[in-house]
């Protein structure tokens, strides 16, 4: 029962591109009486990375959750690929090709970076009825993920404790990168990171982009929508009032934006 | 080339890695140092076989409460209620076989002991993981419960037991047998399945856990059916042992529990330590308690000492969490 989601672009920049990756259309969410969401329509192309950002509050959680299953929208329709999609559960998002990596990046700290990465997901061996972990091919896939999309030699047998907080967030990467998604959704990559760690991680999501995965980065730093995302997009008290290439905006415009809604 | 880099990298901690594997199997060394010392001063311990063979089987009771306890302790959970559900399960079993006479084959009288361990067990799992009662408080009540209700059921020693009910835990050969394959067999599903994992993530961060889709209720609820069910186990091995059920049957066995538990290297917060350490600990208690009684101490003194040991083991845990901080501190910096 798939539909084309009408085209709503405003002419400055596509708000609405029907053959976005993922598009969301005329989202409402609704807690209670609070309107966390409302009327957004939203695209993001195959193969970028597009920001999203806003003040607290303004709906940028709201709508990543929406997008990664944690909360269904109270109306509108999500598109993949074109073809309109429920997700009532994380699971479902995951099963269609959505990870998230979220801001706590929970992980376990114990437990070593190839178990982090394959928590729940263990590459297994049947053994009659039962299912094995095979814990060689747990650590060559790790390797390979860690070689493939990080760019940092992180040793798949060392706990997680002994990283710091830049390599955690490439593990969080990593575990995400596990499940093969095509969309990657980012919560604050680099809040609470150090120059040369944030450095690192941003240098990590451009290599996943050109890897050919599509990334959505929720940030409230303006720095970082500018060093890494192609295009942006703002929220303000819900809806979303500009999507624009990060060529075609100043930090001032955004700034106006998060704060009134409109450009200064 | 970037493989050859991250085995540099293993190398450049290796260093901090060694003091880490080391400190978590530090129970390997003690034993062996207790071992020398045991040989060096009362002999008779490893040259008798009797004695040997009398030490590994009066060790298997605590044994498996060690291992229920551990299961618990991996998941980040504590479980004061062990002894209590050995006792009474043990005690409520007896009272069916022997005194009500309600129930004459052996081996439906195993089902009803497991059965018991396996629902009290498992009523504490939901009141943890489902009503989020404290792990602490909801098994100390247990504690309390179950201790009071195994007295009110008799205050008397239970004989009469159906052979075939005390056959397991009175051979030697078949107890040892049995707290052995119990420990192998819940080694390999810790470390070889999907469940075994989940309890290590759960113990290391249970939020965490929850985030990337383990089933944390369920999880919770299924390692205090599995420690319910070995403190039954123990109550039966402790029934065969002695070929009857005493009302003070696995008293006070919690706390040389936590001491083997604990000195065997799992860990008090959960998510670390290995079965086979906690196994290790147990071998340790019971070599110390064998080595006094064979020294001719006062059976009063070796309740000391078995305090002393608990406190020398979280001396140990204590001064282990420092240097592993201090460790990772400087490996996370790196």
């Amino acid at each position: 029962m798939s539909s084309e989601p009408p085209d709503t672009t405003d002419g400055r920049d596509p708000a609405h591109e029907p053959t976005g990756k993922i598009a969301v259309e005329n989202v409402q969410k609704v807690f209670g009486r609070i309107v966390a969401l409302e009327n957004v329509t939203l695209s993001i192309r195959e193969n970028e990375i597009l920001a999203l950002v806003g003040d607290n509050g303004a709906g940028k959680s709201t709508l990543m959750n929406v997008l990664s299953g944690v909360h269904e929208p109270t109306s509108g329709e999500i598109y993949l690929d074109g073809e309109s999609v429920e997700f009532d559960s994380p699971e479902s998002a995951r099963n269609r090709g959505i990870e998230t990596v979220y801001q706590d990046l929970a992980l376990m700290d114990d437990l070593d970076v190839a178990t982090n990465i394959f928590m729940g997901n263990f590459p297994a061996t049947e053994i009659g009825p039962f299912r094995s972990i095979d814990w060689d091919e747990t650590y060559e896939r790790a390797e390979a993920i860690i070689e493939t999309h990080l760019k940092r030699d992180i040793d798949p047998h060392a706990e997680v404790a002994f990283h710091s907080g830049g390599e955690r967030q490439l593990v969080a990467i990593a575990r995400a990168l596990a499940f093969d998604p095509d969309i990657v959704i980012l919560d604050e990559p680099t809040s609470a990171l150090s120059v040369d760690a944030t450095a690192l991680v941003r240098e990590t999501v451009r290599n996943l982009r050109d890897n050919g995965k599509t990334i959505i980065v929720v940030s409230h730093s303006l720095d970082e929508i500018f060093q890494l995302a192609d295009r942006v997009g703002v929220l303000y008290q819900g809806e979303i009032v500009e999507v624009a290439s990060t060529d075609s905006v100043t930090k001032d415009d955004l700034s106006s934006l998060m704060v009134s809604g409109e450009r200064s | 080339m970037r493989t050859s880099n991250i085995v540099t990298r293993q190398f450049d901690r290796l260093p901090e890695q060694s003091v880490l594997i080391l400190l978590e199997n530090m129970i390997w060394p003690i034993l062996a140092v207790i071992s020398l010392l045991v040989l060096a001063f009362v002999p008779r311990v490893f040259t008798n076989t009797a004695t040997l063979q009398l030490m590994l089987f009066a060790a298997v009771p605590l044994g498996l409460i060690v291992l229920a306890e551990s299961v618990c302790l991996l998941s980040g959970h504590f479980d004061l209620s062990v002894g209590a559900i050995a006792g009474f399960s043990a005690v409520l079993t007896a009272m069916i076989l022997a005194e009500w006479s309600l129930v004459s084959n052996p081996i439906l009288g195993v089902v009803i002991v497991v059965a018991v361990g396996c629902v009290i067990g498992a009523t504490n799992g939901i009141m943890i993981a489902t009503f989020g009662v404290n792990p602490f408080l909801q098994t100390l009540a247990f504690f309390v419960i179950f201790g009071g209700g195994k007295l009110a059921l008799t205050t008397q020693p239970i004989s009469g037991l159906p052979d075939g009910y005390t056959a397991l835990g009175s051979s030697p050969i078949v107890a040892i047998g049995v707290l052995l394959a119990s420990f192998v067999f819940m080694a390999v599903i810790f470390r070889y399945t999907h469940f075994g994992q989940a309890v290590y993530a759960v113990g290391s961060d249970k939020e965490a856990a929850r985030a990337v889709g383990i089933n944390t209720e369920r999880t919770i609820i299924l390692v205090y059916t599995l420690s319910g069910f070995f403190c039954a186990l123990a109550g039966l091995m402790l029934t065969g042992y002695t070929g009857l059920v005493s009302p003070d049957i696995a008293d006070d066995m919690v706390f040389s529990a936590f001491a083997a538990a604990i000195i065997g290297g799992i860990s008090l917060f959960g998510g670390r330590g290995k079965l086979l350490g906690a196994l290790g600990g147990v071998l340790l208690l019971s070599l110390i308690e064998t080595s006094l009684n064979v020294a001719g101490f006062d059976p009063t003194l070796i309740e000391v000492v078995n305090g002393i040991v608990l406190l020398i083991a979280i001396l140990l845990y204590n001064t282990k969490a420092n240097i592993r901080d201090r460790v990772l501190s400087a490996g996370a910096s790196t």
